[in-house]
């Protein structure tokens, strides 16, 4: 299949998931009050983009995304870096990765409710938090997956250790770096939502969860095509760019 | 002085938490409201055990059903995109882009429609885990040898024989790592799901305590989330090294290859 | 259900070769057009002879095996095999190894051998024996229980070659199937095949890069040009069998070895 014929194809698709979500609920074949018709829900979310309750609730989310990215990122990567630099460390820590990715973080939300509160604060080390892990092991494959012999063949024409950082490693990262900040954010994004969703009075993911309480289906399903529809194109934009530096990466 | 092994070091560092966790609340460096004594959480659960062995079977009936979705239509879900080509091109791209939806946003709508019993959880964990499932089992299905193929074919198999003797037993360890992946992820959003709004199970205890102030009891089910979670690792790379003990140096690579392409750094954001 | 025929069964009748390739072509479909890949070529193969096909990289003649083999449907001409044509896999007409030994890794030794076995239904008795006495023919005895991650690289070629010996095939197809193996197991894997050629009688057809494996273990070597594929040259070649390593140092080996070279050079 040519590259147009996938397209529309996928065009289709997506054409005929909308059709239904529209058709079927409308004539009552699925039950309207339990999914409302697409374009009820769509016609609510021109209404809440509206609404400054809602803009202040995007604003707070957004605030807390940022932060806790900002905080994890150079965390999670520099934890990372002595991890993989340290054979030593390597061998003690990286088994302990594997079982911290098979807990479910969302179980230490009450410590940091106990110490932080309910707020801003609380939220964003949450979710610095989870994320701090994840880039951490991207952090240490992202080293290691810098070739030994780049590294000879630099060392042996002399190379200094800032050369071979700024020249070889760097390069050799630059493609995972570029897909660990993309994942990262995304469980950046998950974990302030379960944050949000679980205890707060702020934020989108709160109003999410109060609208699901209150059986406001129109709101709900239009907060979270809203919701996807950003993180969706958050991703696709890091991939443009991923896929532009990484040329030369088979 | 030689260095321990670091086998040793990481028990050393485990028997360090507990003791820590022992200490430093009786000091009262870190008030007892945020950090209940190990042997206060340890009390707590053993008196009011049936409570939890209760909320622990709702947790596990949960997680199991949850699996069975996740794993079941994940697995299969995935072979079937990641072997067809057609499939693949036409719709991984697609799965791999909404990978990016937090999934848990969703979970009022589950509760909404289904309630706020098993169903939801099992709902909302079934779809939570099958993507990653589906994503990692396409990813694995490729790093078949289609070498392999070829071999068969020579020797005369028809179709069905190439697929029954061949492809399915070099899935074997693709699937070991899917069904590992999905019951990770399915405890995952079961925890979660019943933290947010449930009547049952071990995360509405966490939740239920929490608003009750009763540090105690919230720690004690976060002591058990922990140890089933990680006795499920634990069980699951058992199982899977003993199932593919013929895997070569070239199938771990492949194998690690695997874990890797899938894009699926880690099991899950919560 | 089939039992496995056996190479007096596939008699030829006289005159008639094992392999007759008559005016094949092949081209490959590209963004820019077709690709000539193999130009007319015409080929005798006589029962019982170990025939080695040489030729620079590219030359097609991987392509030209995987014709001879039903793997690959050709543009033009004709494959026969015993008087009667190949169009898809006969793996009892024709057994092929590869240069990966693709030895499936979830079975042992003795498993891998028997698949083509258990893939016709025969009884199970006959098919131990039968795979009992290949992985003792290609001299294996005590290997068999082994996995493949357990076994060298020559002795996975060991295996793959009792795999294709299995079904007692008439004639045997090889693709550069010591190619991965460093050189001294090289040396030894050739011997040993002769040894198991020598005692079977197959008819061979070797595909390799090697010169010198193609004189040690041809009874004629035919000369591939660069794409698209043509025959240059068939050289007899004239040393007695059974071949010993003491050859390879002699004057007529250099000379043969010389003369492929030369026509290679000159066809690339």
């Amino acid at each position: 299949m040519s590259r147009t014929q996938i397209i529309l194809t996928r065009l289709a698709l997506l054409a005929l998931v909308l059709g239904a979500w529209e058709l079927l609920p409308r004539n009552g074949v699925i039950n309207p009050l339990l999914l409302p018709p697409l374009g009820d829900v769509l016609t609510m979310l021109g209404e809440l983009l509206g609404r400054p309750q809602v803009h202040d609730a995007l604003a707070t989310t957004a605030a807390e995304v940022l932060v806790a990215f900002l905080i994890a990122v150079p965390l999670g990567a520099t934890i990372g870096v002595l991890i993989a630099e340290n054979d030593y460390l390597g061998d003690i820590f990286k088994p302990i990765l594997f079982y911290v990715f098979s807990v479910p973080k969302s179980i230490f939300l009450p410590m940091f409710i106990l110490v932080f509160g309910i707020g801003f604060q609380q939220k964003v080390a949450y979710a610095a938090f989870t994320t701090t892990f994840v880039v951490l092991m991207s952090a240490t494959a992202a080293v290691e997956s810098v070739r030994a012999d780049h590294v000879l063949v630099a060392r042996s024409y002399g190379a200094t250790r800032g050369q071979i950082l700024w020249r070889v490693y760097v390069p050799s990262m630059m493609p995972i770096l570029l897909e660990t900040l993309r994942i990262a954010m995304i469980f950046n994004f998950t974990g302030v939502m379960i944050a949000e969703m679980y205890a707060s009075r702020t934020g989108i993911g709160h109003l999410i969860a109060s609208w699901g309480e209150n059986f406001q289906m129109r709101q709900l399903f239009a907060g979270v095509i809203l919701l996807a529809t950003m993180a969706i194109l958050f991703n696709e934009a890091v991939r443009f760019l991923e896929a532009r530096c990484s040329t030369w990466r088979t | 002085m030689r260095r321990p092994a670091p086998a040793t070091v990481r028990w050393g560092l485990l028997a360090a938490i507990l003791l820590l966790w022992e200490l430093v609340p009786a000091t009262g460096i870190v008030p007892e409201l945020f950090l209940p004594s190990l042997s206060k959480t340890l009390t707590v659960l053993v008196e009011d055990h049936q409570t939890y062995f209760a909320a622990l079977l709702v947790t596990l009936y949960e997680v199991a059903f949850a699996m069975l979705i996740a794993c079941g239509a994940g697995i299969v879900a995935g072979a079937l995109v990641g072997g067809l080509t057609l499939l693949r091109n036409l719709l991984l791209p697609v799965f791999s882009s909404l990978y990016a939806v937090p999934i848990v946003i969703l979970y009022p709508v589950f509760t909404a429609w289904f309630g706020v019993g098993s169903q939801s959880k099992i709902a909302f964990a079934g779809i939570y885990a099958f993507f990653p499932v589906m994503l990692s089992t396409a990813a694995g299905i490729r790093t078949i040898d289609p070498q392999f193929i070829l071999a068969a074919r020579s020797m005369g198999a028809t179709l069905p024989q190439q697929i029954t003797r061949v492809i399915i037993p070099a899935s074997v360890p693709t699937v070991f790592t899917g069904l590992r992946l999905g019951g990770a992820l399915t405890i995952i959003g079961v925890v979660v799901s019943e933290m947010l709004t449930s009547a049952a199970g071990i995360g509405y205890l966490v939740t239920l305590n929490r608003t009750i102030l009763d540090s105690p009891r919230v720690f004690a089910a976060i002591l058990m989330i922990l140890v089933l979670a990680v006795a499920y690792y634990m069980l699951a790379r058992a199982v899977e090294r003993r199932m593919v003990v013929w895997q070569s140096a070239g199938r771990q690579q492949r194998a690690a290859a695997r874990d890797s392409a899938a894009g699926v750094p880690a099991p899950a954001a919560a | 259900m089939q039992h496995v025929a056996h190479v007096t069964e596939l008699h030829s009748r006289p005159g008639e070769a094992a392999i007759e390739v008559a005016h094949l072509s092949h081209a490959y479909a590209s963004a820019d057009g077709d690709v000539p890949a193999l130009d007319d070529i015409s080929m005798t193969v006589g029962v019982g002879r170990f025939v080695v096909i040489v030729g620079p990289s590219g030359c097609g003649k991987t392509s030209l095996l995987m014709m001879l083999a039903g793997l690959r449907a050709q543009r033009e001409g004709t494959i026969l095999c015993y008087g009667r044509p190949i169009r898809d896999p006969d793996p009892q007409r024709v057994g092929v190894i590869f240069q990966e030994a693709s030895l499936f890794p979830w079975l042992t030794a003795l498993d891998n051998i028997e698949f083509p076995l258990s893939l016709r239904g025969a009884p199970r008795e006959d098919r131990r024996r039968r795979t009992a006495a290949m992985l003792t023919l290609v001299g294996l005895d005590g290997f068999g229980a082994r996995y493949p991650h357990e076994l060298s690289g020559g002795m996975k070629q060991r295996v793959s070659i009792a795999r294709g010996l299995v079904q007692d095939p008439p004639v045997l197809l090889m693709d550069e199937p010591f190619a991965a193996l460093d050189e001294q197991t090289r040396m030894t894997m050739g011997h040993e095949l002769l040894r198991i050629w020598s005692a079977t009688r197959k008819t061979v057809v070797f595909v390799t890069h090697s010169l010198t494996e193609a004189v040690y273990l041809a009874d004629e070597v035919l000369v591939m040009s660069a794409r698209p594929g043509r025959i240059i040259d068939r050289i007899e070649i004239t040393l007695p069998r059974p071949r010993t390593y003491e050859m390879m140092a002699t004057d007529v080996f250099g000379r043969l070895r010389d003369r492929i070279w030369q026509q290679i050079r000159k066809a690339s």
